[in-house]
């Protein structure tokens, strides 16, 4: 299911946690690194394009997909951390442009705030984790998980292909329950980042949130709460598309691409 | 010394909220969600009022403990504090008292030891312990973390033995717990403690935990020949750990009921006992298995097994689980017959299942107490 046919493959240690990180495109392209949200299930196929102008990187996170977990993981700041020495192992010092989508974008906003002399620009996607009293979103584990996969886009055929013909399928449901264990972690006693809203403007690196106008997970109505704390950002929203804004936009996946240029 | 020598008998109550008002059928889940406006506060008197008194006739009738659990935000007991039906009971009972038992989890472990002190000290050294992790649904139900919550419970456990069997002030360091003075007031009666059990579902973390710290096993939930594996299973990690094999150290649980013929017995409970397991039981996979709550391994093997909380029907239940409705010579025979195959002498019984109204269960601990449990006593092999 999981197509990542032209990705190249990394394996790396790092801190003693095994990574795996998928790149595409030219290895001498601008970087431009995705962190993904709280289920991998729906692919890559969303990031293909981004290909013909940089060197994408996409890394599992600890204790997804096909990373392994993280030994002592007990919050967010150990992402943080993880990511500071993945990025050093890599060699991404600076310039990187960093997209965070969902639970992924409230890592990258997390990162962005320790580590912004590393990022050129950051896109924030449908970020999760802000307490807006004026547009609050469910609480994602309060949400039977049988329910989400309709709750992630607006047009269901997209997730179709990624889902198993058998709802009972046992692999699958192990594979999501690893991660919903690794997200539980980290997120169910904080599901609100404590952090964000104190530091984020002090992160100077210029910003782009965007949302899809019809997400029923996170609401759009959360976009301007985040554009608001964002010192330098922009703030796009997109027609038509639910919460996995990317897999169901190519506009969207367009102007990922046109701002990080 | 076979286990038919030095077999105990005690009562255990659920001390469910039963009979429910209508429409409970089309709840998916009867913990975590199911809602709190269908408790009423004067049937909950009356149940209480109820249930003391069948705890207080086990005593009289000579039963060698009564015990209570502990669950939240669930119709399946009303004890979401047994430590207080615990103290309501000590000063009108003679015989021991099992608090079976609140997840340190869910309270500071200086308070859990503390209060368990007290209620061994108040009723003069009668009192035995259990340490559940708690069952998934509890953790929903509860603000503690479930992905963390075996190694917060193991650190819970530390500071309660701790604060048991050190003698105070010392101090404790832990991840989730830091006390600069571990000092409580009082402490237990029982030295060096009260006795002491992890009570589970035969998983291997908390089998490892239990054969580790050299306390005693309580397995609930699971088909007889599961937990027989485990019980082995746990044997044998007691003699790696270094711990004496003590046949006090493992208990099982049976549901029985006593009437005048095998088939008056089955009349009489079948619907308590399926009312247990369709409607009592009752819930999801999801509120089982918070995220977290059990390794991704353990994981793949529960979704791969059967589905016992809300699926049933009598003759499997019969068949795979320690339940028994019959004469005294029936319930004797097989209750005999677990004891010497699980080779464990203390008996958790269920003889107050479900829906079970107040005759019946007063009925029910009359019989097995005046004809059961001496037809079991006189089956003792050993010569004294």
């Amino acid at each position: 299911m999981k197509a990542t046919e032209g990705f190249e493959k990394l394996r790396l240690s790092v801190n003693g946690t095994d990574t795996v990180v998928l790149t595409l495109g030219d290895a001498a392209a601008p970087p431009l690194v995705f962190f993904h949200g709280a289920g991998t299930f729906h692919g890559w196929e969303f990031a293909r394009p981004w290909a013909s102008d940089f060197r994408v990187l996409i890394p599992h996170h600890p204790g997804f997909a096909e990373s392994g977990d993280m030994d002592g993981l007990r919050e967010f700041g150990d992402f943080v951390l993880h990511y500071g020495a993945l990025f050093d192992q890599l060699g991404l010092h600076g310039d990187v442009n960093l997209v965070g989508l969902s639970l992924g974008g409230r890592l990258a906003a997390r990162f962005a705030i320790s580590q912004q002399h590393r990022l050129r620009r950051l896109v924030l996607v449908a970020p999760a984790g802000l307490r807006v009293p004026s547009a609050p979103a469910d609480d994602l584990f309060r949400i039977p998980p049988e329910q989400i996969p309709a709750r992630l886009v607006k047009n269901f055929d997209v997730l179709l292909p990624w889902l198993p013909t058998d709802p009972h399928d046992l692999d699958f449901a192990v594979d999501r329950y690893r991660e919903t264990r690794t997200v539980a972690t980290v997120a169910w006693d904080e599901p609100f980042d404590r952090v964000i809203p104190r530091w984020m403007r002090t992160m100077t690196v210029p910003t782009m949130v965007m949302w899809g106008d019809d997400d029923a997970l996170i609401p759009v109505g959360q976009a301007t709460a985040w554009a608001d704390l964002v010192p330098d950002s922009d703030l796009c929203l997109f027609e038509d598309a639910g919460h996995l804004l990317l897999d169901e936009s190519p506009a969207a996946v367009r102007a990922v691409a046109e701002f990080c240029k | 010394m076979s286990a038919l020598d030095d077999l105990e008998f005690i009562f255990f109550h659920l001390m469910p909220y039963a009979p429910l008002p209508d429409g409970y059928q089309q709840h998916d889940s009867m913990w975590v969600d199911y809602p709190n406006s269908n408790f009423d506060p004067v049937t909950g008197h009356e149940l209480y009022k109820r249930y003391w008194s069948e705890l207080l006739l086990a005593d009289k009738l000579g039963y060698d403990g009564v015990f209570v659990n502990e669950h939240h935000n669930t119709q399946f007991t009303m004890n979401a504090a047994p430590n207080l039906t615990a103290a309501a009971i000590i000063p009108h009972t003679s015989c021991r008292i099992g608090v079976y038992g609140t997840p340190p989890n869910f309270e500071y472990p200086n308070r859990l030891a503390e209060e368990y002190a007290m209620l061994d000290v108040m009723s003069g050294g009668r009192l035995e312990v259990a340490f559940p992790l708690g069952t998934g649904m509890e953790y929903w139900a509860n603000s503690v973390n479930p992905a963390t919550a075996r190694a917060r419970f193991r650190e819970g456990l530390d500071v309660i033995f701790q604060a048991w069997t050190q003698p105070g002030p010392t101090a404790y360091a832990g991840e989730f717990y830091n006390y600069r003075y571990l000092n409580p007031w009082p402490t237990p009666h029982q030295k060096p403690h009260p006795p002491a059990y992890i009570v589970g579902s035969g998983s291997e973390e908390t089998v490892e935990l239990a054969a580790e710290l050299g306390l005693g096993y309580s397995v609930v939930f699971i088909p007889t020949s599961a937990q027989l594996k485990v019980f082995d299973r746990y044997r044998e990690r007691l003699a790696h750990h270094g711990h004496d094999i003590d046949r006090k150290k493992l208990t099982f649980g049976v549901m029985a009921y006593v009437a005048e013929t095998d088939q008056q017995a089955e009349e009489e409970f079948m619907p308590h006992c399926m009312y247990f397991f369709e409607t009592a039981l009752k819930t999801t996979p999801r509120y089982l298995i918070p995220p977290g709550y059990v390794t991704v391994p353990e994981f793949r093997k529960r979704i791969s097994g059967p589905d016992v909380h809300g699926n049933a029907n009598w003759d499997d239940l019969t068949a795979i689980n320690r339940i028994v409705a019959g004469s005294p010579e029936k319930v004797a025979d097989s209750i005999a017959n677990w004891a010497e195959e699980a080779d464990v002498s203390r008996i958790s019984l269920n003889l107050a299942l479900g829906d079970m109204p107040h005759w019946k269960v007063v009925k029910n601990l009359t019989l097995f107490a005046e004809e059961v449990i001496p037809r079991l006593r006189a089956k003792k092999v050993a010569v004294v």
